[in-house]
């Protein structure tokens, strides 16, 4: 059977120097769906066509085989 | 308009965008400099697949199941991806992505909204570098990506650039918020341990005044210049209000003016200082509801990138933007004790800034340093996890999983109840019950 393509489910764009609530980036919403699905997947090519990323440890990964 | 005047305004637009080309050109220099120095942590696994992390662009990309595996070195199947693969927000993140440390409530400022109720004497039994520090070595091993370090005024501390520096060597970006009223001279010198920095600008002029209590306008506005000439990711944190409200276009163009990076806008909560000051300086119903028609034309017109924080998703909602648009741009309403955390000064545990510390467990407050055990615990931030379980007009309202009830902290001050909808939401107020007035006979 072939395997199914990934997925990007949602990327948060910058960071959130704000120290009180989680900030969100919204200037998108300016130009819609249209321009967030032309980068989505070139974000896509940028993380599948470099070498693999290893899996860095956390605690909730601790029961992961190697 | 005249062919002069036409002409000129293009050129004043063209030398805007190339002066926009250098700074991202410069930035993205800087970023991959940086990196190299202090490789930030890239990856973590999760239940619905991984988030990975990019620093040019700056951004933490939320991957499904069979992306991980094409795009990481995930040679078995962890044991995380056991049963079936659930979609982003059914599950509690496995540790936050950010924590927000209010290193200190010590801050001379005064401002009449001051959610923390800093003062210059701070908070007693407030942690120093060794705890702060320590504090960092748990949330890097739990896998939080970033640390948003704020205040009281935490610019003034003489230890933070060497807590921002650990905190670089533990693969976490340190960003921070300062008033730039206080402690300059030392952030300038260490501006560049920083991801991004913001300036809290509640308005322009005498508006500062009227939101903040004192004419504080001039010495921010110097502090915004000096930043913005030893670092490109300076921004400014705006807390909107009904008395700056109608100047958001004019801080926009401020904004663009001194080229900074970001416009961060704030929704004004009832905590601190700030729940006496509430009824004056919150915004009206009108103002929520014309709230994101605002932001998005003065980002359009002064081409500056607009940021809102978490509390403005039912503002967001009531104009029924694209449910999917929302969701893949990561614009949640209340994920307090999921996608952040807070900690107070004495490192009390917080599930967001605002909030009081969480229900004791077994008899203790959870500290920062236990986050990863209290992470887990059953019951872990009381309602602040439970908002599946609301009432209505959440219950059926097709944003609720986005929104998750709006703002609690807004809740609690004005309903009594965490798990209240959030009464300034628009749907909200449309919902409730009108009061008929019958004619007096």
């Amino acid at each position: 059977m072939r395997r199914r393509r990934g997925r990007i489910l949602a990327i948060k764009w910058g960071m959130n120097p704000n120290s009180s609530s989680l900030g969100v980036d919204v200037t998108f919403l300016l130009v819609g769906a249209t321009a967030l699905a032309m980068v989505t997947p070139v974000i896509g090519a940028l993380l599948r066509w470099r070498k693999p990323l290893p899996v860095e440890a956390t605690p909730a990964t601790e029961g992961t085989k190697e | 308009m005249t062919l002069i005047e036409r002409a000129d305004r293009r050129g004043r637009r063209l030398a805007r965008l190339v002066a926009r080309g250098w700074d991202a050109v410069a930035t993205i220099a800087g970023r991959v400099r940086v990196a190299r120095e202090f490789r930030p942590r890239r990856t973590r696994l999760e239940r619905f697949g991984a988030i990975v992390q990019l620093t040019v662009p700056r951004a933490l990309v939320f991957v499904d199941r069979a992306f991980a595996r094409e795009s990481l070195d995930v040679r078995d199947e962890p044991a995380l991806w056991n049963g079936d693969e659930p979609a982003l927000g059914d599950h509690v993140l496995s540790a936050p992505l950010e924590a927000h440390l209010q290193l200190t409530n010590r801050c001379a400022a005064g401002c009449v909204g001051c959610y923390t109720g800093a003062s210059p004497e701070g908070a007693p039994h407030e942690y120093g570098l060794v705890e702060w520090t320590r504090a960092i070595d748990q949330l890097a091993d739990t896998g939080v990506f970033h640390v948003a370090l704020g205040g009281g005024e935490s610019a003034v501390l003489p230890w933070l650039g060497e807590l921002a520096d650990h905190a670089r060597r533990r693969g976490i970006i340190p960003n921070l918020t300062t008033s730039g009223l206080d402690g300059l001279d030392r952030l300038v010198e260490i501006a560049d341990r920083f991801g991004q920095i913001n300036v809290s600008l509640d308005g322009l002029d005498a508006t500062y005044a009227a939101v903040r209590g004192f004419d504080g306008f001039a010495r921010a506005d110097a502090a915004i210049r000096r930043l913005r000439a030893v670092k490109r990711e300076i921004g400014i944190n705006v807390v909107v209000t009904r008395h700056n409200f109608e100047e958001l276009d004019a801080i926009f163009a401020y904004a663009a003016e001194r080229r900074l990076s970001e416009v961060e806008l704030l929704r004004f909560k009832p905590s601190g200082r700030g729940s006496r000051a509430y009824l004056d300086l919150r915004c009206t119903d009108a103002q929520h509801r014309a709230f994101l028609p605002t932001i998005l034309a003065a980002a359009r017109r002064h081409t500056v990138r607009v940021k809102v924080d978490c509390s403005y998703t039912p503002m967001l909602a009531h104009h029924r933007p694209d449910r999917a648009l929302l969701a893949e741009l990561a614009v949640y309403g209340c994920t307090g004790g999921d996608f952040l955390v807070g900690a107070k000064p004495g490192g009390q545990l917080t599930a967001c800034s605002f909030a009081a510390p969480p229900p004791p467990l077994d008899g203790h407050r959870p500290r920062i340093e236990q986050l990863a055990e209290y992470w887990t615990s059953p019951g872990a931030f009381g309602a602040f996890r439970t908002w599946r379980e609301a009432r209505e007009p959440c219950a059926s309202c097709e944003y609720h999983a986005l929104c998750r009830g709006g703002c609690k902290v807004v809740s609690t001050h004005v309903t009594g109840d965490l798990g209240a909808p959030d009464p300034e939401c628009p749907r909200v107020i449309d919902h409730a019950p009108r009061v008929v007035r019958l004619p007096v006979v």
